[in-house]
């Protein structure tokens, strides 16, 4: 492309002529920009949370949520004597590792909670508000090995931890890797007493709950499922890889024949549940793209419109342009030179827009501040179907006969 | 008469210039009912979000908040749940004219006299009998339990439909959890938008519950906690909630005037300041009473996402607007031939300007009509993106009416600079 | 320089067929100043714009300069007009928002000459029809006769090989119209060749040549007695009974 061919200076000053319509176009594309920059700020955002690493084998993981629904399971020694039975039912399905029950599942805020401090040190939660609100997780001796958590010191829960159910002695607990070291900071952890119980072991920190800061996950397990079993809401199965579909397919017979009166909500991966955790996230975003879909379209048509509308009023001077020596892709380069002209102003100013409604967006919701490669993509997006949409226009404009100059009309 | 016939004479004009342009016209209206109706759809989630459930006496009903907590960890602000010695304290007084106890359950419910096994997942309503009156709960059959305990229940519309088809079932025996408990009053269908009686854990968009069961008969079947709760202690369930520090039953209370509100201001102090003195209570005293509307906006139940899709919606109808502009003006300029003719033979500028308005009031209603439908369709978009949002998917009329105003508006305010434009062409000109 | 050979153009709608032109010839030599009239809807129009490669013919052959334009390519031709053709037309068509400066410039940049040859060549032809000094003014602060200067600097600063004027005194009252003759003259005289379509009897008297238009063909040829003018160039190219002679071989 021969850029000299062309006048930028009378573009601008034929642009200036045209200010309203051109102003007009201009905010259009700074809008549709500002949120084009913000979408995507929006997407990224969406798909860095959900692939950042939970510590678990996600795609491995299989849980079911369930309830009882007849009143039988009020006796709880029945409860037990059927949750036993599932549990056993479960391991022998074939692909799958290892079978635990649980009261509640990582990833998810709030849940069951529990102030927890060194016995002897009850002013730790004073200095670390994150100590008042411990996950406190219900588990047995299986939940290691189908969740696939790493020792770092100790052991897991085994038997010997689940006391008689009306036992007054302290429990043992195993706790997160940085519970351990909130309370106990470099020390070993393991030997020492909580409000909570007698610490036995310390597991690599996995996500539980995703809006707090990664260095706050605490967590403790403690072996009480069975004393408490009408809690134990969520059955967690280790899967072989690639047998997770099948796996999939019988889990909600084998409960159900074990016992069909019970009521099976979900049959999830841990995968899944991380999306789901996110699912407003992932909607807001989707929404976003929706809307930056739709208002391309508005812009492109205005675009279209307006190089129609300039050519209609300009056909007689690219007439000339025709006959004092303009080649067709002179005139086509003319067009969209003009056009581009037009989406550079709208990009800068765009720019500006970006910013403002990033920082009237994180009022609302929190996002990540716009980068300048996220400005120049949104503004390559832009460029692109502003060309596509004028391309037709232009084309029609270089065919405009130069005979046009002679007509004196 | 002659206004009358200018009014038909424009319309037909109208129509006309539609007809010469068709697909340009379309676009218009594409565009302009695209945006008002996405803007419409998101106004109507937030109208759901931010409007008053309960107007004929919101501002006579107060949760009750109090800082009870027994132990110096510092519990900054009052709770919003309650052991069950306070929620006591607070049905025993007789300073309000209603008053509701209540905590959330749930239970598997089946008509204990059908044979089939099926049983439905309920929500429950443990409360004291006050419930109904305090929410002008509205019965279809029957009435609300008298007492706190006995084996009775009010159940919702949408399970009375489940279980019984929607015929009056009163007198009819429920098995809950094993449990048979009989109807004495079935509602009508209950829309409370938010659920003001409980908006907190992220529940203010729930729909009302399936059974509303007496208090102490809930709590002595063991119908577990299904909301929020925070204890001192641990324990065995809810049956052993009734003397230990347990929190989890909120409180509401109706009362009719500024005198009452102080009065049992008053009675929750002094009932505090009698546990401080016994040395239970050693935080400072802090009881709160928040109506209707300000107890809704202190849980800051407004979805932040719709906010802020809202916000890019505005900005969008923006560049629909923008866009039916510069459509019309190059409609207008490709007439201003037309124009031309007519001032030549005697249109004034008003003539002019009033039959260009009434070419885009007609857009504006047709863009209108179709806005409704669009919005429609967004509402259900949005309920996919964010299901969260589904009890709160309702169009009502005041948003209709919003809707359409909203378009005549961007109809007009996109056709006024086209029109000043197109009547500066001077007629000369346009003849020559 | 310009040679056409039995050229027609025919112009068709759903029923009727117009022959614009028909077994239209021409030649014209280098120097001349050829005055094309003719009754309106003779077809001069057509002429002016097939011969300035504006619109395209049906039949006959067209010569410009040596070269062939049957066939050319819609490039060739733009190239072809930015060349080796200056347009001067009735109502000027300077591009109103571009300064005169610009407009001069414009078909000096299809041509993809420097910024400094451009600024060169627009000083010197601006220089040619004395409008030096209103580099910078726009098109509507000049008088008509001025704008027709201006479109006559913008023809000759490519360095056209044949100049074609349609009317270009139509839209000026007398004194302007003088004055622009003047300049045709001038640059006749210094050895450009020039054709101008029309209707004002008196104008086509002036020039060393003259050609008559009439229902799409070249209907006969007058030759006024000639002003004292055009005596004097006479010398410079061939002379009008050489081209009279030539004009009868043609046809």
């Amino acid at each position: 492309m021969n850029f000299t061919r062309l006048n930028v200076k009378g573009l601008i000053k034929s642009l200036l002529l045209r200010k309203f319509t051109t102003g007009l176009l201009i905010l259009q594309l700074a809008i549709t920009l500002g949120l084009l920059v913000n979408s995507a700020i929006l997407a990224l955002d969406t798909r860095e949370k959900i692939s950042q690493p939970t510590g678990l084998d996600d795609e491995n993981i299989l849980l079911v949520s369930t309830h009882p629904t007849s009143g039988a399971y009020r006796d709880l020694d029945y409860f037990r004597s059927i949750v036993n039975e599932d549990l056993a039912k479960l391991n022998q399905l074939v692909g799958v590792n290892s079978v635990s029950i649980t009261n509640q599942l990582p990833i998810r805020s709030r849940g069951m909670l529990s102030n927890t401090h060194d016995i002897d040190h009850p002013d730790q939660e004073k200095n670390d508000k994150y100590l008042k609100d411990v996950k406190y997780i219900i588990a047995e001796e299986h939940l290691a090995e189908a969740m696939g958590f790493t020792i770092l010191e100790g052991r897991f829960l085994n038997e010997n931890d689940q006391l008689d159910f009306d036992s007054e002695a302290k429990n043992n607990i195993v706790i997160t890797e940085s519970l351990a070291k909130a309370l106990y900071g470099g020390e070993s952890a393991v030997g020492h007493e909580t409000n909570n119980g007698h610490i036995i072991g310390v597991i690599k920190d996995i996500m539980l709950d995703p809006t707090l800061p990664r260095d706050k996950q605490y967590g403790l397990f403690i072996n009480t499922m069975m004393k408490y079993i009408f809690v134990g809401r969520y059955y967690v199965l280790n899967v072989e890889p690639g047998q997770m579909a099948k796996v999939r397919s019988q889990v909600s017979d084998t409960i159900l024949a074990v016992q069909p009166e019970r009521d099976i909500f979900k049959v999830f991966t841990l995968a899944e549940h991380l999306k789901g955790f996110y699912r407003d996230d992932q909607g807001l975003s989707d929404l976003f793209l929706l809307l930056c879909g739709l208002m391309i379209f508005v812009t492109a048509i205005s675009s279209y419109a307006y190089s129609q509308f300039h050519i209609s009023r300009q056909k007689k001077y690219i007439g000339i342009r025709r006959a004092l020596g303009a080649r067709k892709k002179d005139i086509l380069l003319y067009v969209l030179t003009e056009n581009w002209l037009v989406y550079s102003i709208g990009c800068l100013l765009g720019l500006g827009v970006a910013l403002a409604f990033n920082i009237l967006l994180s009022q609302y919701i929190s996002l990540s501040k716009p980068d300048m490669m996220l400005f120049l993509l949104a503004s390559a997006v832009i460029f692109v179907s502003g060309t596509l949409a004028t391309w037709i226009p232009a084309v029609q404009t270089s065919n405009i006969p130069p005979v046009i100059a002679t007509r004196t009309v | 008469m002659r206004s009358n016939s200018m009014f038909a004479y424009n319309l037909s004009l109208a129509l006309k210039s539609f007809k010469q342009a068709p697909s340009l016209y379309f676009l218009v209206i594409l565009t302009l009912s695209i945006g008002v109706g996405l803007l419409c759809a998101n106004l109507a989630l937030v109208n759901s979000m931010t409007s008053d459930p309960i107007p004929e006496k919101s501002g006579q009903l107060f949760h009750v908040s109090m800082n009870t907590w027994p132990n110096d960890q510092p519990q900054a602000e009052p709770f919003h749940i309650l052991r069950y010695r306070e929620a006591m304290k607070i049905s025993s007084s007789d300073i309000p004219k209603n008053s509701a106890v209540f905590y959330a359950s749930g239970v598997y419910a089946r008509d204990s006299a059908s044979t089939s096994l099926k049983r439905f997942d309920s929500s429950v309503r443990a409360t004291t009998p006050g419930f109904f009156a305090l929410t002008n709960a509205p019965f279809a059959y029957g009435s609300g339990f008298a007492k706190s305990s006995g084996m009775e229940v009010v159940i919702g519309n949408e399970l009375n439909q489940k279980i019984f088809a929607g015929e009056n079932s009163v007198g009819k025996v429920l098995e809950l959890d094993g449990e048979l408990l009989t109807i004495v009053g079935v509602l009508k269908p209950w829309h409370l938008r938010p659920l003001f009686y409980h908006a907190t854990e992220g529940r203010a968009f729930n729909l009302t519950d399936d059974i509303y069961a007496p208090l102490e008969t809930s709590i002595d079947l063991g119908w577990s906690i299904h909301a929020r709760s925070s204890s001192t202690v641990s324990y065995q369930g809810v049956k052993f909630t009734r003397d230990r520090n347990v929190f989890y039953l909120q409180a509401w209370v109706e009362l009719e005037n500024s005198a009452q509100q102080q009065a049992f201001q008053y009675y929750l102090d002094n009932y505090s300041q009698s546990l401080k003195d016994a040395g239970e209570h050693p935080l400072a005293i802090l009881n709160e009473l928040r109506d209707v509307n300000a107890w809704l906006l202190e849980q800051n139940i407004v979805d932040q996402n719709v906010l802020a899709f809202t916000f890019a919606s505005v900005l969008f109808l923006c560049v629909c607007v923008f866009n039916a502009s510069s459509l019309l003006l190059s409609r207008f300029h490709s007439a201003k031939f037309e124009v031309g003719l007519r001032r030549a033979i005697g249109a004034s500028n008003k003539d002019m300007l009033v039959q260009g308005i009434t070419e885009s009031a007609l857009l504006g209603i047709v863009a209108g009509l179709l806005s409704l439908l669009l919005s429609w369709f967004f509402l259900k978009l949005s309920i996919k993106f964010l299901p969260d949002l589904e009890n709160l998917a309702v169009l009502d009329p005041k948003l209709l009416m919003l809707g359409m105003a909203l378009a005549l508006v961007t109809a007009i305010a996109s056709a006024l600079y086209p029109l000043y434009r197109a009547n500066r062409y001077t007629i000369s000109a346009e003849l020559k | 320089m310009l040679k056409m050979n039995n050229i027609s153009r025919i112009y068709q709608n759903d029923t009727i067929q117009t022959h614009a032109l028909r077994d239209f010839s021409l030649n014209v030599k280098a120097g001349e100043f050829v005055a094309v009239t003719g009754p309106s809807g003779s077809g001069k129009s057509t002429f002016l714009n097939v011969a300035g490669l504006l619109d395209h013919f049906d039949g006959g052959q067209y010569e410009l300069d040596g070269v062939s334009v049957q066939g050319l390519k819609d490039d060739e031709l733009s190239r072809l007009r930015n060349e080796k053709l200056g347009f001067i037309f009735q109502n000027y068509n300077l591009i109103p928002d571009y300064s005169i400066f610009d407009n001069v410039d414009m078909p000096l940049r299809y041509r993809g000459f420097s910024a400094r040859e451009r600024k060169r060549r627009v000083e010197e032809a601006l220089e040619k029809v004395g409008l030096a000094s209103r580099l910078k003014y726009l098109p509507s602060q000049l008088s008509g006769g001025q704008q027709q200067r201006v479109a006559i600097a913008r023809a000759l600063a490519g360095e056209p090989k044949i100049l074609l004027a349609d009317e270009p005194t139509g839209n000026l009252d007398s004194l302007m119209a003088r004055q622009v003759m003047e300049i045709l003259h001038d640059l006749n005289k210094d050895g450009a060749t020039i054709i101008m379509v029309t209707h004002d009897p008196d104008q086509a008297r002036e020039v060393s040549r003259n050609v008559q238009v009439i229902d799409g063909q070249l209907a006969d040829f007058k030759i006024y007695a000639p002003l004292d003018r055009t005596a004097g160039n006479t010398g410079k190219s061939v002379s009008i009974s050489a081209a009279v002679e030539e004009e009868m071989a043609d046809a």
